[in-house]
């Protein structure tokens, strides 16, 4: 996965998603390029889990195409798409509960070579030294926070070329966020990754390289920050504003 | 006398909690409640009676791992895709049984005689106490708890035991990270059909097989591992001891034909205190 691409890594075009009668998504494009974060913001419904979930293979799509690569993806499944470079981190059920932090680091790096796979998990613990120290902990009894990091951590392991995070931010006290968000950066500037991720908190501001805007299942805006009026993304596509 | 009970009600435990775990690993990993694993074990222990004259050894392996190609198949290209459509309980249990009846309806067509009696080597005696026990029988208690702990090392140490925890676990986040669930699934039903086949063999050296021994040995292990929490292999075991001290007792005290009665009100006391089972269930039926 070393060679530069001149055209975005992952490409949407004319997505379309229903759920029974009602469409989630319309005629959704979406790119992103490599090594970027790319922050997809919208209030509660405007089909940013659908769009990730979309794009990770785990909802049926109605029409649209999805490129990944020179690879055009729409019909693989969800482990070929994790194969070539893609993970999703869910916003709910993204760890195994049951399992200590190290187990569920270590079912994470599976698809990596066997080299490579102490290195990752160090990493994880580097960039969130409290999963280090509680690695031996049961996932679910660790804190919110504590959670949402392993979850992340999850996707680091998973050592995916694009990896999408829905929402992670949800539920997380300020400071927390802030803190999560300068780990999201130096992951894109340690590893040379893309991260997307929804969002509907305004830090987004602060950490994206570009924006998306959806409402009702549509792109309202697609824009690098510098060039957003801060304002009008606050007050059209963020709820919360911590 | 206690004694007595006691080691008979370990013995019919241990070799309850085969078919037992079988449930356990398969409805723990793959959440689809197989009803026809218990004629899939009867099934691998009518070959295993079939090539008995050949040689021991070879009889029992290869019944066994006919019953793992039989799971691992059925699983494969008949429930893993039902469930990925969304099928439920119901569903399953219709599916399920109708599995059963296609291998009872093979044993009854390939078979010559449809009630056998598996003559293994009985291996001597022990003497403990005043009470003499096969050296067969303990062999059956020994593989059924080794089976367990082997099934924990598996899961603590391994690739494939870590990604059955997780599946168990997460399905969704385990397909998210990689782990080929399918796969997993495919695996797990035929580990589970091959334990209900051990259980199948001891089960018919002891006592013997018939075509309803399948459905017998089959809803016990349902009924079992239920009280135990379905799919929490512990609870699985302990319940299967339990159970076959219950089943020893009361043949001992009340007579045989009190068994039953004894056992499912037992049973039914149990799931009503506990309905999540003794030591509970991260799935629910």
């Amino acid at each position: 996965m070393e060679k530069k691409f001149e055209e975005p890594i992952l490409k949407v075009s004319g997505l379309t998603v229903c759920y029974g009668r009602m469409t989630a998504l319309k005629c959704i494009d979406f790119y992103a390029n490599d090594n970027e974060i790319v922050g997809i913001v919208g209030p509660n419904g405007a089909g940013k889990t659908t769009l990730l979930e979309a794009i990770a293979g785990s909802v049926h799509i109605l029409e649209g195409k999805i490129y990944f690569f020179d690879h055009q993806i729409e019909r693989w499944p969800v482990l070929k798409r994790r194969q070539s470079g893609l993970m999703l981190i869910p916003q709910e059920g993204n760890i195994f509960p049951m399992m200590s932090v190290k187990k569920n680091l270590e079912v994470s790096v599976i698809l990596s070579e066997r080299a490579e796979r102490e290195e990752l998990v160090d990493y994880v613990y580097e960039l969130f030294p409290i999963l280090g120290e509680r690695r031996r902990q049961i996932a679910n009894t660790l804190s919110g926070g504590q959670q949402k990091m392993l979850a992340v951590g999850i996707g680091i392991a998973s050592n995916a070329q694009v990896m999408l995070i829905d929402e992670p931010s949800i539920g997380l006290a300020p400071k927390l966020v802030t803190r999560l968000f300068a780990t999201l950066q130096k992951i894109r500037d340690d590893t040379k990754k893309t991260i997307v991720l929804s969002e509907q908190n305004i830090k987004i501001l602060n950490i994206a390289d570009r924006l998306f805007g959806l409402e009702a299942g549509e792109i309202r805006f697609d824009e690098k920050k510098e060039n957003l009026n801060r304002d009008v993304v606050k007050d059209l596509y963020l709820g919360s504003i911590s | 006398m206690l004694l007595n009970g006691i080691i008979t009600g370990l013995i019919m435990g241990g070799i309850l909690s085969l078919p037992v775990l079988g449930v356990a690993v398969i409805y723990g990993i793959t959440g689809i409640p197989n009803f026809a694993i218990g004629v899939i074990g009867v099934f691998g222990g009518f070959i295993t009676w079939y090539f008995l004259s050949y040689s021991i050894g070879l009889a029992i392996v290869i019944g066994v791992v006919v019953c793992f190609i039989v799971g691992y198949i059925v699983q494969r290209i008949l429930l893993t895709p039902i469930s990925e459509k969304g099928g439920d309980a119901t569903l399953f249990f219709i599916i399920t049984v109708s599995v059963g009846f296609v291998f009872e309806g093979f044993i009854r067509a390939i078979f010559p005689r449809p009630n056998i009696s598996l003559e293994l080597p009985r291996l001597g005696t022990i003497n403990l106490a005043t009470f003499t026990v096969e050296g067969f029988k303990i062999i059956a208690l020994v593989f059924a708890l080794g089976t367990l702990v082997i099934i924990r090392l598996l899961e603590e140490h391994t690739e494939i035991g870590k990604s059955w925890q997780a599946t168990s676990q997460n399905l969704k986040l385990s397909k998210l990270v990689g782990i080929k669930t399918t796969q997993v699934f495919s695996i797990a039903s035929g580990i589970g059909c091959a334990l209900a086949c051990v259980g199948a063999i001891f089960w018919g050296s002891l006592y013997n097989l018939q075509l309803s021994s399948g459905w017998d040995l089959g809803f016990m292990g349902f009924i079992v591992a239920v009280v135990g929490g379905i799919g929490n292999i512990w609870g699985g075991m302990i319940s299967a001891l339990i159970m076959g001290m219950v089943m020893s007792f009361s043949g001992y005290l009340l007579g045989g034909e009190w068994q039953s009665v004894i056992l499912y009100f037992i049973v039914i006391l149990v799931l009503i205190i506990a309905p999540k089972g003794i030591l509970g269930s991260e799935r629910s039926l």
